[in-house]
């Protein structure tokens, strides 16, 4: 049997390990910490809804939102929505808004449709940041809002940013 | 910075009068949301598509303005009712002002 010293116990290695660690660790503590730059942005959400609502309520039927209620890519989380009332010469859907509430930039993207396709549908991938609720509106050319939301839980590390 | 062309499908392209058409486009593009780094540190300047227009002919049937939150390789699906014959004309632009264009004809039986 070799002598305890230079036998490698369970003990030593873990005080080793230990000690290889803390400097690792000491040093990120001592870098200033980064600007959180995934952080949610309430403010500019407020301000996404109010400049397309104006103030309105939105009818909760006739916007179809479809989006994964599991994500398992949160950096491609496919959104697909789609106006259900009729659509006509008289009546179309102008603008549909996408927003991810938590995200740094809520305003996802804005699709806009004209009365010449005569239909509104539209899917798209967007990246979510972490767990949450995607919202979508609509607006028809009669003025009426539609809305829908979905909550959207994201599995991994949700940085897809 | 890509050197691929847009990919496009449309569901038909001889459709019926008054048929529904689905048209799915694609391009590559890196979509920099402008919040990464480099190794250096230094932020990577923001680059994203700002806008795709989808016109048959002169009309424009579709736009899309897209935001930081949109995926790589922004994919993008919609519909559209088959009135008239035409030249399918798909436009992109980005923050670099890069612009990408693709193009289906489209004949109404």
């Amino acid at each position: 049997m070799l002598p305890h010293s230079i036998h490698p116990t369970r003990r030593t290695l873990m005080a080793a390990g230990a000690a290889l660690a803390l400097p690792a660790m000491a040093q990120q503590q001592s870098k200033a910490p980064l600007p959180n730059v995934l952080a949610p942005n309430p403010a500019e959400l407020r301000k996404a809804l109010a400049d397309f609502t104006q103030g309105r309520k939105a009818q909760a039927e006739g916007l179809d939102l479809d989006v994964p209620m599991l994500a398992d890519n949160p950096s491609g989380v496919p959104v697909k929505v789609k106006v259900m009332l009729p659509i006509n010469a008289q009546d179309w859907c102008e603008e549909i808004i996408v927003l991810a509430e938590l995200n740094p930039a809520p305003l996802a993207c804005r699709l806009q449709f004209t009365a010449a396709a005569g239909t509104a549908e539209a899917a798209v991938r967007v990246r979510l940041t972490q767990s949450q609720t995607v919202h979508a509106l609509a607006r028809m050319k009669s003025g009426k809002l539609l809305a829908a939301s979905q909550a959207v839980t994201v599995s991994a590390s949700g940085c897809g940013m | 910075m890509s050197t691929k062309p847009p990919r496009v499908w449309v569901s038909n392209a001889t459709p019926q009068k008054g048929d529904l058409l689905r048209v799915r486009a694609q391009i590559e593009h890196v979509m920099e949301s402008g919040l990464r780094s480099d190794e250096a540190g230094k932020i990577r300047p923001r680059n994203v598509v700002t806008r795709f227009e989808a016109r048959l002919g002169p009309a424009l049937l579709f736009a899309w303005e897209p935001g930081i939150s949109v995926a790589q390789n922004p994919y993008v699906e919609f519909t559209f009712l088959a009135r008239e014959s035409g030249e399918l004309q798909l436009h992109w632009k980005d923050d670099a002002g890069q612009t990408f264009s693709a193009s289906k004809s489209i004949s109404v039986a």
